[in-house]
């Protein structure tokens, strides 16, 4: 070509007003924060001495009460599991109430959709405090809160996923004449499962943490063994049950993480 | 196995004539569909007789794979009603429009299987309709459901890829497993949008070949949209065009019609 050659274009361009603006109230509301909270280095470093004489205080672990503590770290594990079997399981309903292209009825995919909201956006540990309250002391109470936390979880997600699953086979079988409930059954639920396991799987991560804090209000596990020793300032037990834990919590990370990736794969 | 014929018996029988005076099994009665502003059909219609092949073509937007939806009323139509099996579908209910969707093979362009189940378990599927959540999966249905799964995909030629996932099967092999999940149905008859669409020249003529002898050897209705002339022309006793939502064209196939046919998408 021998015509003029074309302008560059500007590497960026220029914000509109509301861009702009835009930008300002997010740079004004980090800085509004950190100013909020307090944020400073110089607390930090001034008590990083404290830290320390804490940090020595937990070592060496003391293994005087192993038995009781393992036995509390395998109750832990125990409510993860069956509050996120359960959890899942509920959770597959929800999630085909609140799907957009299965939910019988908008008013109760609305509803659906809320119920899951309202599961996951109520903490924990609250879940746990009903419950306890409800059932009483223990990892019985702590089984109910995980289950009500992975259901709006899992819900959610679930959901998602089944929206996204492909629509073809769905309409392949309802071309057929097969039922709303045989089409989700033999096309969606296929379709969704990497993505369903991979979330059940974040789950059981999920709720192995949170039984370890559900202890601290009395919902069973490892959790009241740790307040015990914090509370008497028994650092060397401390440090044993937060090993125990470190230890339970990778392997269950490290577990589930191969088996996503060999469902996934 | 008796009784199965082989890809190159299909390819090679005759097409029977279809009786003039044999009944309508599908027809469109003043078809309309709009989708926002857009027409899509304006008052279709059209019928297609007991044991009788007919191709559907038309420029890509023409309303082919639309109409077929209307006829099993998978896409609502807003005017008109259409005929299926003899039974008006305007007035049916759901439970009853799925059971008259359970006599009717519909096979599509991309053929839909359920990519991460086995092939058996896919050709089951044709059975939802009929047999109900018996036919949910291979692992759990009956054996006699399993072995009729098993003879439908023998009539396809891919009775040895049965436990294959079918995520890992060809363009073509897909297709004659959507074939054979149709027949699954034991239907009456088979609607089938583009089924040779997205497969190569060899692979389309093969599997056309198929569709057709099947159709042709159970007695069925065969209602089919295609881009190909020669498919229209080779397998279709009439051929139907439709142009802007309308029928624009109505012969009966013959190899004589080939350069009309090719005017007709000009």
């Amino acid at each position: 070509m021998t015509g003029p050659r074309a302008a560059l274009p500007p590497r960026l361009d220029r914000p509109g007003i509301a861009a702009f603006l835009a930008w300002v109230l997010v740079l004004g509301l980090v800085v509004a924060s950190f100013r909020g909270v307090g944020f400073s280095a110089s607390t930090f470093i001034e008590g990083l001495p404290q830290m320390g004489r804490f940090a020595a205080g937990l070592f060496p672990p003391s293994l005087d009460r192993i038995g009781p503590v393992l036995a509390a770290l395998v109750e832990t594990f125990q409510m993860a599991i069956a509050g996120t079997l359960i959890g899942v399981l509920v959770s597959v309903p929800l999630a085909v109430l609140s799907a957009r292209h299965l939910s019988p009825h908008p008013l109760v995919r609305v509803a659906a959709r809320g119920l899951v909201s309202f599961f996951r956006t109520v903490p924990d540990l609250i879940w746990a405090v009903f419950f306890v309250v409800t059932v009483g002391l223990g990892p019985f109470a702590g089984t109910l809160a995980l289950i009500v936390d992975t259901a709006g979880f899992c819900g959610r997600f679930f959901a998602e996923a089944m929206e996204e699953a492909e629509r073809g086979p769905q309409e392949a079988l309802a071309a057929l004449g097969a039922r709303p409930a045989a089409v989700i059954a033999c096309a969606v639920l296929p379709a969704a499962m990497p993505a369903m396991v991979a979330t059940s799987l974040f789950s059981l991560e999920k709720a192995t943490r949170s039984s370890v804090v559900l202890g601290l209000v009395g919902a069973g596990g490892i959790g009241a063994e740790l307040e015990v020793a914090l509370t008497f300032f028994n650092y060397q037990e401390a440090a044993t049950i937060i090993l125990a834990i470190f230890v339970l919590v990778l392997a269950v990370e490290q577990a589930a993480g191969a088996l996503r990736h060999r469902i996934i794969a | 196995m008796a009784g199965v014929a082989t890809l190159a018996s299909h390819a090679s029988a005759a097409r029977p004539e279809t009786r003039a005076d044999a009944p309508a099994e599908i027809a469109a009665h003043g078809i309309g569909k709009r989708f926002g502003d857009r027409t899509i059909l304006a008052g279709v219609s059209f019928s297609v007789r007991r044991g009788e092949t007919v191709a559907l073509i038309g420029a890509n937007g023409a309303g082919k794979s639309t109409l077929l939806r209307c006829l099993l009323r998978l896409v609502e139509p807003d005017e008109g009603d259409a005929l299926l099996l003899g039974v008006r579908t305007g007035t049916l209910g759901k439970r009853a429009m799925r059971r008259l969707r359970a006599r009717v093979g519909f096979v599509f362009q991309k053929h839909n299987l359920v990519p991460r189940l086995s092939v058996l378990t896919n050709v089951l599927h044709g059975a939802l309709g009929r047999a109900g959540f018996a036919a949910l999966h291979a692992a759990t249905a009956p054996a006699p459901l399993r072995r009729e799964a098993l003879d439908c995909l023998d009539r396809v030629g891919l009775a040895a890829l049965a436990r294959q996932r079918a995520d890992t099967l060809s363009g073509g092999q897909s297709q004659r497993v959507a074939i054979a999940r149709a027949l699954m149905q034991r239907p009456s008859a088979l609607l089938a949008d583009e089924p040779v669409a997205s497969l190569d020249p060899a692979a389309g003529e093969e599997v056309m070949a198929l569709f057709s002898a099947l159709a042709r050897e159970d007695g069925l209705t065969l209602l089919f949209t295609t881009h190909s002339m020669a498919h229209a022309a080779g397998h279709a006793d009439r051929v139907i065009g439709l142009r802007a939502g309308r029928i624009a064209l109505e012969e009966r196939a013959t190899p004589a019609l080939a350069p009309a046919l090719e005017r007709f998408f000009a």
